[in-house]
C-alpha cells in the first residue's frame, strides 16, 4: 500500500534538461567580428621601424626581457637609441591628441639599462648559416646593424674600423653627457657575443677595398662623412679656427682643451649644439652663430633648449663673412641676413639685410656646418634619370641605401650618412637593416625581387622596414592601417601625466659630463607604459570576452589566445567597438 | 579590464536574445559575481524567452520562472524554504524587467522589501516593455518613442525613480548599475550578497532593439548614461547613506539622445528641457549625498 | 483527542499536524481565524514553520508556489475576492504540478460587499487544475486536509480544502485531534519529486512552444484522473489509521429513492435533517453528498443516481447565462446514461442566505409535483423587490 500510494509518474511538465547549446545562433549573423591586429602610428614614424605598441604592453606587464628583444629584432642598438634618438616616435603618438605622447625614449633606454644591469642575453631567431660573407666598413651605427641584422639572416661578416675602438660617430662625435662611453661599450660587446666581428685599427683604403671586394661575396659601406665643411670665407683655415668635429673627438679621446673666454659655434645642426655644451662644460663661453632662425636649425629641438639652458648663446641671422686673427682673439665678421618669401623647399628664404657688417670679438671660433664624405669613393654611384638599372649592373637606390653591382660582380651596399638625408643614429641603423635585407634578397631571389620583397616588409605605409616582418614573425599577420586616435576607444583611458624623467640640476650638468638624463624605476616604468593605448595590438584586455552577450569569444589556458566562436556569435559588433584600440574589426560576413 | 568574479560561465551561448543584448551582458556579470550557489526567480520579461524554451535552458543555475507580477513574492518563498531547510549559504535572486519592477511588480518588490525578506532584487532596466514589443512603462524616459507613445504622444511623462522608491522603504541596500561598467556592477553584486535583508539592484541594461541603435553601440550608450548623468552610479545604505560611485565628467545629454532612434523626434528645445531635468536630479542626488557639484 | 474546535480551528490544527513548513496568507474574513491561528502557532513553537505575512493574495499564492518548488510544504488560506485575486496563481501552481493544499472558505463575491456565505467564489476556480473537496463538518475539513497533502503530494497537483463562510468556519463542534504521531504514519515527509537545487540546476516552468504544451497539459489530466482513483486509496489508508472514511460522494438513503437531492458543504447537514422529517412520513428521498468536485466523481454519481425517478440539485452559487454549477456537473455526468432521471435545478442561499429544512422541504414537494422541470434553475426564496429605488 504504502509503496503503491508514493508510485511517481515521471512526470511530463515545464522542466529543462538540457542548455541553449545546441541553437548555433552563429546562422544569425550577418556582420563578422574578428581579431585582427593593426599598426601604430608610432611604430610607422620610427626609422627602425620598432614594434612600439607591443614594447609598451610587454613593460605595462613587467616582461621587461621580452619588451627588450622585441626591440632588438629591429634595433641593435636600444641603449644608444634610448639617449640620442630624436624619437619621432612620440611625435605621431596618438595619446598626443588625450594628453600627452607616451614617452616612449624614456622606455626604451629603462629597458636597455635593466637588460645591462642584468646582463640579460637575447634570445632571438636566427635563419640558419648560408655559406656566405659580408665585409663592412664602418663600425658605426649603420655598420653594427647591417652586421647585427646579416648575422640574423646567417651571414657572417667582418666589420672593418680604422679607429682603435668601434662605435663611429656614436663614440667619436656624441659628448658623454648624452651618451657614455660604457653604454655604447655594453652595446657593442653584447653584438660581439651574438657573433657580430669588429677588426679595430683596420682603416680601409681604395686598395683594401678592391682586396675586399674579391674576398668577401659583398660590401656594405657605411663609413660616414667625417670631413668638416669649410665656410670658405678670408680667415679659414687660421688662428683660433677649430673644426667642431675634430673638436668632439679629441673630448672623447680624453683631451682636456682650453676654452676659457668666448667661442663661437658656427652652425645650426646637432653637432654645433654638442659643440657648445661641450665648451660650456669645460668653463668657456658659447655663442651660437647661425645664418638662419632658430626654427630653421637641423639640431634637435631638445637638444638647442638643453644649450640655451645651460647658458649658450644663440644669434640668429647672421652669416659669416671673414675671420682675422688679432692677437690671441678672434674678431669675427658677421652679414646680417632677413628672411623674405620662401625658398625651394618651402622654408623662409634667407637673404642679405643691407650692406652693414657686424663685427664678433672672440677667443676662438668652430666651424660645424656640417660634413662630407672623407674619400671621393666612399659616395655612391649618382642617381642616373632613369632610376633603378637591372641589366648587366645592377643600381638599385633604396630608400636608405644604394645597392650597386657591376657586371655580375661583388655588390656593394652603401648606408649610413652615405646615403641617408636625415643623417641620424636611427635612419644610419634604418640603412643598415635595409641592406641586410637587400643583400639577402638579392643572393636568394636576384635584383628583381629586391624591391617587392623590401615593400612586403615596410611598418604600415613605410618607409621603416621591420625585420620580424621579414623573417615571416608574427608581426607579419599586422594590417598595415595606421590606427588613428579616432579609432582608440578613450573611454577606456584616464588623463595621466606623462613621466617626467629626472635630469641633472643645471649647476651639476655644466660642470661635468656626466650624463644628464637619470634612471627611472621599474614602477615609474610600467605606470608610464600602461598610459600607452597600444594601438592596433591585443593586450589581452578581455574587453571583448567581456562584454560578450553571446557568451563566445574563447580563451586559451593563459588566456593570452583568444577566438571567436562563429557558432554562436551574432555579430553584434560589440566586442570590435569597446576593444579599446583597435584591433579587431568588423566585416561582412561572406554571403552563403 | 580584470574582474574579481568567478572565471566559468553560468550563461550558455545559444539563447535567443538579440545580438547586443544589454540584459544578457548584464545576467552574466552578475552571475559572476553571485556563483553557483544562487537560485533566481524569473517573473515574465525578455529573459523568459532568452533563458530558452522547453527543454533547454541557458542558465546553469536553477531557475523558477514565475508570473510577471510576483518577482518580490516568488523569492520570498524560496528564501522561506531554503530557511526552513537550513540552507542560509544559497543566495536568491529576482531577476526582473523594469515593467515587472516598476509597474507590475511594484506591489510585492514593495512587500518583500518591507518584510526585509533576505534577498536580492535585480531590476535589469530596458526602459520599456521590450519582450512584448517595445510598449510604454513607468521606466520609459521622458522623450522617449515607443509603440505605445508615438508621434507627438512621445512619452511627456518622467521616468519613475525607482531606487527611491526603495530607498523610501529603509532597505539596507540599493545601488544602481550598469552593463558598462563591470567592475562596479560586480563589486555591487558582491556587496549585496553579503548583507542580510533585501537588497535592490537597478541595472541599466541598453536594449538595441527597443531603443532603435545598432547593436554594436550598446556598452557605449549604457557608458554615455552615466556620462551625462542620466543614469548616475550610486548606492544607498539603509535608506540614509548615499555614495556616488562615479563622477561624470558632465557631457551633454544631448550626446546621449541623438545616438538614439527612439529619440530623433526631440527639438533643440526639448533636449534643453532634459537637460534641466537631469541636472536638477543629478543636484538633488549631490544633496542627498551630502555632496558639493 | 475530542475537543471543540470552531471549522477554522480544525484547519489549523490539521496543518500543524500535517508538518507544513512555510505559511503564507493575506486576511479576509471569514479566512482570518485559521491564519490568526497559524501565526500563534509559529510565534510560540507550536510548529516549527516560517511564515510569511504577504502584502495580497496574489503574492500569497506566489510565495507559496518558490516555496513548494524549493522542496517543503506549504499552506495558505483564502476566500472570495482573495481567492479570485489568487486566480493567474491557482493555474500556476497546478500547471507547475505544486501539490499546494489551501483551505478556501466560500463566500460571496462583490459588489456588493458580502461576506456571507455562497460557493460561487471557488467554483469559478474549477478550471484551474486545483482538486477541490467541500466539506460537511469540523471533523471532516481536519481530516480532509490532511488527507489532502496524502493525495496532492501523489498527484502532484494542488488542492482546495473548501468550507462555508461562518456555517463551518465560525461554528464549535466537537473535534477528534488525532495525536501527531498517527498523522505522521499517516503523511511522510514531503519527498518532492523537483526541487530548485543548486547542484542538480534545471529551470521550472520556461517557455513551453506549441510542440510540448499539449502534452504538458494532457499529463495534468492524466494526473486528475488518477487523482479519483489515488482518492479511494488514501481514504482507506486514513481509515485504517483512524476508522473514519467520507467517500467522494455519500449516498444518503438513495437505494430506495424517488427523488434525490444532490447537496454539497453544510447543506448536507441540512439534507440529513429533512431524510429525518420526510422518511417517516413515507417520502422516498435520499440526499447524494458530493464532497469531491474536481476531479468530478462521475461513476460514483452515475451509480448514486441511477435508481432514482427525479434528481435535484441545490445550488448554493450561479454560472449567469447558464445555471447552478453542480447542476451542470451533475447533467454532464449522467447525459450519457440512457433513460437517465431529469434534473431538477434549484438555486439557494446566495450571499449566507439561509437554507433551511423548510426550504429544501419545498424544493422537494416541488420536484414531487412536477412532471419536468419548468427551466434549468428555479430560484427559491426570492423576495418582492422595489426596482424604482
Amino acid at each position: 500500500m504504502e509503496t503503491e500510494l508514493s508510485l511517481k509518474k515521471n512526470l511530463y511538465m515545464a522542466r529543462t534538461s538540457v542548455t541553449t547549446e545546441s541553437n548555433k545562433t552563429g546562422s544569425w549573423r550577418f556582420l563578422r567580428p574578428k581579431y585582427e591586429e593593426k599598426t601604430s602610428p608610432c611604430s610607422t614614424a620610427c626609422p627602425a621601424g620598432e614594434d612600439i605598441a607591443r614594447i609598451e604592453m610587454l613593460i605595462t606587464q613587467g616582461a621587461f626581457k621580452e619588451a627588450w628583444e622585441t626591440i632588438l629584432r629591429e634595433n641593435p642598438l636600444p641603449g644608444v637609441c634610448g639617449r640620442v634618438c630624436y624619437h619621432p616616435c612620440e611625435g605621431r603618438c596618438n595619446r598626443r591628441e588625450f594628453d600627452t605622447s607616451i614617452a616612449v625614449h624614456t622606455m626604451e633606454r629603462f629597458l636597455a639599462d635593466t637588460a645591462a644591469r642584468n646582463e640579460t642575453k637575447p634570445a632571438l631567431e636566427r635563419l640558419p648559416p648560408k655559406g656566405k660573407r659580408v665585409a663592412i666598413i664602418g663600425s658605426g651605427p649603420a655598420g653594427l646593424s647591417a652586421a647585427w641584422f646579416l648575422n640574423m639572416l646567417g651571414y657572417d661578416s667582418e666589420i672593418f674600423e680604422a679607429m682603435p675602438e668601434a662605435g663611429g660617430l656614436l663614440r667619436w662625435g656624441i659628448p658623454a653627457y648624452r651618451l657614455p662611453a660604457t653604454v655604447l661599450s655594453n652595446e657593442v660587446a653584447r653584438l660581439e657575443s651574438q657573433g657580430v666581428r669588429i677588426r679595430v685599427g683596420e682603416a680601409v683604403t681604395a686598395s683594401r677595398f678592391e682586396e675586399l671586394k674579391t674576398s668577401y661575396d659583398a660590401v656594405f659601406l657605411g663609413c660616414g662623412y667625417w670631413r668638416n665643411r669649410a665656410l670658405n670665407i678670408p680667415g679659414e683655415p687660421g688662428q683660433g679656427v677649430e673644426d667642431g668635429m675634430s673638436f668632439l673627438r679629441q673630448l672623447r679621446q680624453g683631451a682636456k682643451p682650453d676654452v676659457t673666454g668666448v667661442s663661437a659655434v658656427i652652425g645650426g645642426g646637432n653637432t654645433a649644439i654638442d659643440v657648445a655644451r661641450s665648451i660650456i662644460r669645460l668653463g668657456g663661453r658659447a655663442v651660437i652663430i647661425y645664418r638662419r632662425r632658430r626654427e630653421d636649425m637641423p639640431a634637435f629641438d631638445e637638444e638647442i633648449e638643453s644649450a640655451l639652458e645651460e647658458g649658450a648663446e644663440l644669434r640668429e641671422l647672421l652669416a659669416p663673412v671673414q675671420i682675422a686673427a688679432i692677437g690671441s682673439d678672434c674678431i669675427l665678421t658677421v652679414q646680417q641676413m632677413k628672411v623674405e618669401g620662401l625658398d625651394r623647399d618651402g622654408r623662409g628664404k634667407i637673404v642679405t639685410a643691407g650692406t652693414s657688417l657686424v663685427e664678433i670679438s672672440v677667443q676662438r671660433v668652430f666651424v660645424a656646418t656640417g660634413t662630407t664624405a672623407v674619400e671621393a669613393w666612399h659616395e655612391p654611384p649618382p642617381a642616373a634619370e632613369a632610376g633603378d638599372q637591372h641589366n648587366a649592373s645592377v643600381h638599385l637606390y633604396l630608400s636608405h641605401c644604394t645597392l650597386q653591382q657591376e657586371q655580375q660582380g661583388t655588390p656593394i651596399i652603401y648606408g649610413g650618412d652615405l646615403t641617408n638625408t636625415d643623417k641620424n643614429v636611427t635612419q644610419a641603423i634604418a640603412s643598415g637593416k635595409q641592406a641586410a635585407m637587400a643583400l639577402d634578397t638579392l643572393f636568394q631571389s636576384g635584383a628583381d625581387a629586391v624591391r617587392e620583397r623590401l615593400s612586403a616588409c615596410l611598418v604600415g605605409e613605410g618607409p621603416s622596414l621591420s625585420m620580424e616582418i621579414y623573417m615571416n614573425g608574427p608581426r607579419k599577420e599586422r594590417k598595415p592601417h595606421i590606427v588613428s586616435y579616432q579609432e582608440i576607444n578613450t573611454d577606456y583611458f584616464q588623463f595621466e601625466p606623462r613621466v617626467i624623467q629626472p635630469r641633472l640640476l643645471i649647476e651639476e650638468r655644466t660642470s661635468s659630463f656626466d650624463e644628464i638624463e637619470l634612471k627611472i624605476s621599474a614602477n615609474t616604468a610600467m605606470r608610464e607604459a600602461g598610459r600607452c593605448f597600444n594601438c592596433g595590438i591585443c593586450n589581452n584586455c578581455d574587453n571583448c570576452y567581456l562584454f560578450c552577450p553571446d557568451v563566445c569569444i574563447l580563451r586559451g589556458r593563459d588566456m593570452t589566445e583568444r577566438h571567436i566562436d562563429y557558432d554562436y556569435c551574432k555579430g553584434c559588433g560589440l566586442c570590435v567597438v569597446e576593444c579599446p584600440r583597435n584591433a579587431m574589426t568588423l566585416g561582412e560576413e561572406e554571403k552563403l | 579590464m580584470q574582474l574579481d568574479a568567478l572565471d566559468k560561465e553560468l550563461m550558455c551561448s545559444g539563447h535567443v536574445g538579440c545580438p547586443g543584448c544589454g540584459a544578457t551582458i548584464a545576467m552574466r556579470f552578475v552571475l559572476k559575481a553571485l556563483g553557483e550557489k544562487t537560485v533566481m526567480v524569473l517573473p515574465a520579461c525578455c529573459w523568459s524567452v532568452i533563458a530558452g524554451p522547453f527543454p533547454q535552458s541557458s542558465l546553469k543555475i536553477p531557475v523558477i520562472h514565475t508570473a510577471f507580477e510576483t518577482g518580490g513574492a516568488t523569492a520570498s518563498g524560496v528564501r522561506a524554504a531554503l530557511d526552513m531547510k537550513g540552507d542560509k549559504e544559497t543566495t536568491v535572486i529576482t531577476w526582473a524587467g523594469d515593467g515587472g519592477t516598476f509597474d507590475i511588480g511594484f506591489q510585492a518588490l514593495s512587500g518583500a522589501v518591507e518584510r526585509n525578506e533576505d534577498f536580492i532584487y535585480a531590476c535589469y532596466d530596458n526602459e520599456a516593455y521590450m519582450n512584448t514589443g517595445i510598449q510604454r512603462s513607468s521606466s520609459t524616459p521622458y522623450g522617449a518613442w515607443t509603440t505605445t507613445t508615438t508621434g507627438a504622444d512621445w512619452k511627456k511623462l518622467r521616468k519613475k525613480n525607482i531606487v527611491e522608491a526603495l530607498v523610501a522603504h529603509r532597505i539596507p541596500y540599493a545601488a544602481t548599475a550598469n552593463i558598462a561598467f563591470p567592475e562596479d556592477l560586480i563589486r555591487k553584486v558582491k556587496k549585496a550578497k553579503a548583507i542580510k535583508g533585501s537588497k535592490f539592484l537597478h541595472i541599466y541594461a541598453s536594449c538595441p532593439t527597443g531603443w532603435r541603435i545598432p547593436s554594436e553601440m550598446s556598452i557605449k550608450i549604457a557608458r554615455m548614461a552615466v556620462q551625462t548623468n542620466i543614469f548616475p552610479l550610486y548606492e544607498v545604505e539603509n535608506g540614509v547613506n548615499y555614495t556616488i560611485n562615479y563622477k561624470p565628467r558632465e557631457y551633454l545629454v544631448r550626446e546621449y539622445f541623438k545616438l538614439q532612434g527612439r529619440f530623433r523626434h526631440l527639438k533643440d528645445t526639448d533636449l534643453d528641457q532634459i537637460q534641466e531635468m537631469v541636472n536638477e536630479d543629478w543636484a538633488l542626488l549631490l544633496r542627498k549625498a551630502g555632496e558639493h557639484a | 483527542m475530542k475537543k471543540v474546535l470552531e471549522g477554522s480551528h480544525a484547519v489549523a490544527e490539521a496543518v500543524r499536524l500535517a508538518r507544513v513548513q512555510v505559511i503564507s496568507a493575506y486576511p479576509i474574513t471569514p479566512q482570518t481565524h485559521i491564519v490568526e491561528i497559524l501565526s500563534d502557532y509559529v510565534t510560540t513553537g507550536k510548529m516549527v514553520a516560517k511564515y510569511l505575512r504577504v502584502e495580497s493574495e496574489h503574492s500569497c499564492m506566489a510565495a507559496l508556489i518558490g516555496a513548494q518548488s524549493s522542496g517543503v510544504r506549504t499552506f495558505t488560506a483564502t476566500s472570495s475576492q482573495g481567492l479570485a485575486l489568487m486566480h493567474e496563481l491557482l493555474h500556476w501552481a497546478s500547471g507547475a504540478r505544486l501539490p499546494i493544499v489551501m483551505a478556501e472558505v466560500n463566500r460571496a463575491l462583490a459588489p456588493g460587499w458580502n461576506i456571507w456565505n455562497d460557493q460561487t467564489d471557488s467554483l469559478a476556480q474549477r478550471d484551474t487544475g486545483w482538486m477541490q473537496f467541500y466539506c460537511e463538518d469540523g471533523q471532516e475539513v481536519l481530516d480532509t486536509t490532511i488527507q489532502a497533502y496524502r493525495l496532492a503530494e501523489i498527484v502532484n497537483l494542488p488542492a482546495m480544502v473548501v468550507l462555508d463562510a461562518f456555517y463551518l468556519s465560525h461554528t464549535y463542534e466537537p473535534v477528534d485531534v488525532p495525536e501527531q504521531d498517527e498523522v505522521d504514519r499517516f503523511l511522510p515527509p514531503y519527498k518532492p519529486a523537483f526541487i530548485l537545487d543548486t547542484k542538480h540546476p534545471y529551470s521550472l516552468s520556461p517557455l513551453v512552444t506549441p510542440n510540448a504544451y499539449m502534452e504538458m497539459r494532457y499529463d495534468i489530466a492524466m494526473a486528475m484522473d488518477d487523482a479519483l482513483e489515488q482518492f479511494d486509496r488514501v481514504e482507506e489508508e486514513f481509515a485504517k489509521i483512524f476508522d473514519r472514511r467520507y467517500g467522494a460522494v455519500e449516498a444518503i438513503d438513495c437505494d430506495d429513492a424517488d427523488i434525490v437531492i444532490v447537496t454539497s458543504g453544510t447543506v448536507t447537514s441540512t439534507g440529513r435533517l429533512l431524510l429525518e422529517e420526510l422518511r417517516p412520513r413515507g417520502e422516498k428521498v435520499g440526499v447524494l453528498k458530493i464532497k469531491l468536485f474536481r476531479p468530478f466523481p462521475v461513476e460514483a454519481v452515475r451509480r448514486a443516481l441511477g435508481k432514482a425517478k427525479k434528481v435535484v440539485v441545490v445550488d448554493r452559487n450561479f454560472s449567469f447565462g447558464a445555471s447552478g454549477i453542480f447542476a451542470q456537473e451533475v447533467r454532464a455526468a449522467i447525459c450519457n446514461v440512457p433513460g437517465h432521471p431529469p434534473i431538477f435545478g434549484y438555486i439557494a442561499g446566495l450571499g449566507g442566505r439561509d437554507i433551511t429544512v423548510k426550504l429544501l422541504e419545498e424544493i422537494y414537494f416541488d420536484v414531487k409535483g412536477s412532471s419536468a422541470p419548468r427551466k434549468e434553475s428555479i430560484w427559491v426564496g426570492l423576495q418582492e423587490v422595489n426596482r424604482a429605488t
